[in-house]
């Protein structure tokens, strides 16, 4: 009679909600169909054994009444002693069989009342679950025992329950990689789902439990209406299951929009991911509140932290406030300084300041959406060490739109794909991420990638083409056309410089090249290896393009970049590099014949990379600097590009050691050589560039230094200045510490270039080494043709093609040459 | 009922997954793997240092089918996979003793 009851009014209670939708409704309904079931097969099996000594109590989500229709039962079987509880065996049996056979899954614990008052550490969800006890049935006396305990159990354990609760769940966000915005959410488990709004319940009951009296489980009114929203969908998904599902499918998302919200589940996912973030934001919030509290260590830390506060923010326990947050209605960059500042200390914002940006959206909005220069000030929220942090910081208060409106789209936006984990604005903040993971990756797969990571510069048009990579996704239409058309506004708006314009270009608009080559195309393919190297034209660009590859790959979901992935990647990397580097001596330009026929002479016979490194105002800028030369031989200009300087030098009479001299010249000045290049055309026309740092600031503090550095190039290319003269006084620079020195390596490859014989470099960076090595190769009676001079770092990588007689390099030459540049990479 | 083991070139996994849906298998078995036969793995040169690329990335597919069919699949199997050049890959063909559906206990080729 229980069973049949107990199974047709689940069915009604199932009914009604999905004819109106009511989950509080529904919840208290079950619970009090379930308590009527308990109470009865109770009495009717335990209490004739045990007429005094036993309650039974509701507890966990069946205690609070918060009851879903196939969610366990959790019954507490409170005994007086544990003679009488082993005694009544016989009875729980059959007690428990009844309920069972109505349908519940039932979930209970036998107890004593003084077991329900110690601290479990090895089962926290026991304390967890006699949180929300509720009398059912039987020994009125006995519960009140146990309810006359418990509040000064909590008062006495406080410390120890939150902490073990607060472990509990970091774990379980831990498993779902600390994120809510999942495609197909779990609305029990994931972080801001049902179990964050109850720890949040929990927390304040816990907090205000006095000694005599037990404190409320209460969230506030706004998260009761998150709670409403998230128990409509669970109670749903069991509805439909006919089980305890809380996966919310896309199967489940469809048929849940259908029944309630016009047939649209990405309007009912954001309204879901909305929710979410308020409970888990204020999870987190807590959960930090107290860990905080119970951490001596952690508070003194976070006093040292404080010191950081400055002028416009404060550093109180960990988080960073405005001073004065009205200023950001005046001044709506100072909202980019905190960002600035979250990048570079690691230091959260106060739920305080989250809530003024969030405020301030409308005016920050309108003042972002004027054309302004606003790069230079993005780029250290882009590049500093807690860059991603800064990034989530803005996502959260809604900065990121309010300043790139282009990534509204993309927000909570779910695009179905059986691979993809999150939504697509979680999924390029987790990508980012990942790059920045790549920084302590101590996986010997992951080894390269981390080296191509901290060789990277500039590292912000990388993480920028990473923001918008999958901005145009949801369109409708192809997505990697409409990225670039919102990229494309984005950067005119911001005023971005126009190579680092091209750079992001370039990125978003191959940002599939690698994928697609690595999913369906044969690595081992010689073809397939040129195909790359010519989509990607520049070793500069495959190493930006390789690291954005492996971020959005390893984005999708946490398991996808497996070691063999990563080594396919590299793999790649690895061939078009060589391919690329192989290229440099033997492709030749193809002129484009509506080109000017100066220029077309110009062209003539340069390698394809002068090309593709050099836009054409850079192009026109050279050939205004051949036309200078013609009157003395020589024409040499210096610019100031950001951080750095360019020196270019145009000659038509070459000589050996001539781009050692100029090397020797720069040193001699105490510049630094960060990248040099070497090209000649038919007429055997030279046109190096070196780009070099100023360590000293001699040029910026003294502008007349640079006309001086420039008088002296074009004396030294001349052969009127000796530049052994000139580094006679050069300084000697301080050697790096013994742990970074880095192993010199001298490796020759005839295989590489058609005519030409491939030296490679690797050696600790120091002033003048490019000027030692040139003029060891000039010694040796070598011929530079191409040069390619990288640094990173302390390490300096440096190729040249060289030849000797117009021939390639033979074995005894090969040997005299790496005897010599040993010795010149050799510390002084 | 024939297990069919095969190891493939990555590239040409999805083309093999389409062809063998065409015949009607759908079930299989997936893993990345790392191997070689006569393609023997290559030295890469970067930056001066030599990199051993000596286990290549290959794929492996496992499908139990029925043995009448099994000629069918492996011929399905064998063209979507083929370039003609080394490296290529192998299927190896077992007897499966038996086949049990864990949910409801269905023996033999009704559990396929």
């Amino acid at each position: 009679m229980i069973v049949e009851k107990a199974r047709s009014s689940l069915g009604t209670i199932q009914d009604s909600f999905l004819a109106t939708g009511d989950s509080l409704t529904a919840l208290a309904e079950r619970t009090a169909q379930v308590d009527a079931v308990v109470t009865q097969a109770a009495e009717k099996f335990l209490f004739p054994a045990a007429a005094s000594g036993l309650a039974v109590l509701a507890v966990g989500g069946y205690g609070r009444r918060h009851l879903f229709p196939y969610s366990d039962v959790d019954l507490l079987l409170l005994f007086e002693s544990e003679r009488l509880a082993l005694n009544s065996r016989e009875p729980i049996a059959a007690f428990l069989q009844t309920l069972w056979d109505s349908g519940m899954r039932v979930s209970h614990s036998v107890r004593t009342p003084a077991e329900c008052t110690e601290v479990h550490n090895d089962n926290i969800e026991l304390n967890v679950s006699l949180l929300d006890q509720r009398y059912l049935v039987g020994d009125r006396p006995l519960y009140a025992k146990l309810a006359d305990k418990m509040p000064r159990f909590i008062t006495a354990n406080r410390d120890s329950l939150i902490r073990n609760l607060s472990q509990l769940t970091r774990e379980r966000h831990e498993k779902f990689a600390n994120t809510f915005y999942h495609l197909e959410p779990n609305v029990k488990e994931t972080p801001g789902s049902l179990r964050d709004y109850q720890l949040l319940c929990w927390l304040t009951q816990m907090r205000e439990t006095e000694p005599g009296r037990p404190g409320q489980a209460d969230a506030g009114p706004e998260l009761a209406k998150a709670f409403r929203f998230l128990a409509r969908m669970r109670c749903y998904l069991h509805s439909r299951s006919g089980r305890d599902n809380n996966v919310l499918s896309f199967e489940m998302q469809d048929a849940m929009a259908d029944q309630w919200r016009d047939g649209d589940p990405a309007k009912w996912m954001r309204e879901y991911y909305r929710h979410a973030r308020a409970i888990y934001r204020a999870a987190l919030y807590q959960l930090e509140a107290n860990e905080a509290q119970s951490s001596s260590l952690f508070a003194q830390f976070r006093d040292w932290r404080s010191r950081l506060s400055n002028a416009d923010f404060s550093v109180h326990r960990e988080r960073a406030h405005f001073r004065a947050p009205q200023r950001l209605e005046l001044e709506p960059e100072l909202a980019l300084r905190l960002f600035e500042f979250v990048a570079r200390h690691g230091i959260r914002l106060s739920f305080e300041a989250v809530q003024q940006m969030e405020a301030r959206h409308p005016q920050l909005r309108e003042h972002f959406a004027d054309p302004r220069p606003l790069w230079p000030a993005l780029i250290p929220i882009l590049t500093l060490p807690h860059a991603p942090a800064a990034l989530s910081s803005m996502h959260e208060t809604g900065a990121l739109t309010a300043v790139f409106p282009e990534l509204e789209g993309i927000e909570c936006l779910v695009v179905r794909d059986f691979y993809h984990r999150y939504t697509v604005d979680e999924h390029t903040l987790v990508a980012i991420q990942s790059l920045w993971s790549l920084k302590d990756a101590a996986e010997p797969g992951l080894k390269p990638f981390s080296d191509l990571w901290a060789e990277l510069a500039p590292a912000a048009p990388l993480v920028f083409a990473l923001l918008f990579h999958d901005s145009g996704k949801g369109k409708g239409e192809e997505h990697v056309e409409a990225s670039l058309r919102l990229a494309e506004k984005a950067m005119k708006r911001i005023q971005m410089p126009p190579q680092d314009q091209e750079a992001v270009r370039f990125l978003i608009g191959k940002h599939l090249a690698l994928s697609a080559a690595l999913q369906a195309r044969d690595l081992y393919d010689p073809q397939t290896v040129r195909d790359v190297a010519h989509q990607v034209e520049t070793v500069e660009r495959l190493k930006a393009l390789t690291l954005l590859t492996y971020a959005d790959i390893s984005a999708v979901n946490p398991n996808v970049m497996t070691p063999w992935r990563a080594q396919s990647l590299w793999q790649l990397y690895l061939s078009v590099y060589n391919e690329l580097t192989r290229e440099l001596e033997t492709e030749r330009i193809e002129i484009d014949p509506s080109a000017s026929p100066e220029r077309r002479e110009f062209l003539q016979g340069f390698p394809t990379r002068y090309l593709r490194t050099h836009r054409d105002s850079e192009i026109d800028q050279h050939m205004a600097l051949e036309e200078r030369s013609r009157k003395r031989g020589v024409a040499v200009d210096i610019q100031r590009i950001e951080t750095a300087y360019q020196l270019t030098m145009v000659t038509a009479s070459d000589r050996a050691g001539l781009f050692a001299a100029v090397a020797g010249t720069l040193s001699s000045f105490g510049m630094n050589i960060l990248k040099a290049e070497a090209f000649s055309n038919r007429r055997g026309l030279i046109l190096d560039t070196f780009t070099f740092a100023d360590p000293s600031r001699t040029l910026e503090l003294n502008p007349t230094e640079i006309d001086r550095l420039r008088a002296i190039a074009e004396r030294v290319i001349a052969g009127k200045t000796e530049v052994r003269e000139l580094l006679k006084n050069r300084p000697k620079p301080a050697l790096p510490s013994r742990h970074a020195r880095i192993h010199a390596a001298v490796a020759f490859d005839n295989d590489a270039g058609t005519s030409a014989t491939l030296v490679e470099i690797v050696a600790e960076d120091r002033p003048g080494l490019l000027y030692d090595l040139a003029s060891a190769i000039a010694q040796a009676g070598c011929n530079i043709e191409v040069v390619l001079i990288d640094t990173q770092a302390h390490k300096a990588i440096d190729v040249f093609y060289v030849t000797a007689s117009g021939k390639k390099l033979d074995a005894q030459r090969q040997s005299a040459l790496e005897r010599a540049l040993r010795r010149a990479v050799e510390p002084a | 009922m024939k297990k069919i083991e095969a190891i493939i070139q990555p590239f040409k996994l999805d083309e093999v997954k389409e062809a063998l849906k065409g015949i009607g298998i759908d079930g299989m078995t997936i893993t990345e793997v790392r191997g070689h036969g006569r393609q023997k793995g290559h030295k890469e040169v970067y930056r001066g240092q030599e990199y051993n690329v000596d286990l290549l990335p290959k794929v492996k597919l496992e499908m139990v089918v029925a043995s009448e069919r099994s000629d069918e699949v492996i011929k399905t199997l064998a063209g979507a996979a083929r370039t003609g050049k080394i490296g290529d890959g192998k299927i190896f063909v077992y007897d499966v003793a038996e086949a049990i559906r864990i949910r409801n206990d269905d023996r033999g080729e009704s559990a396929l």
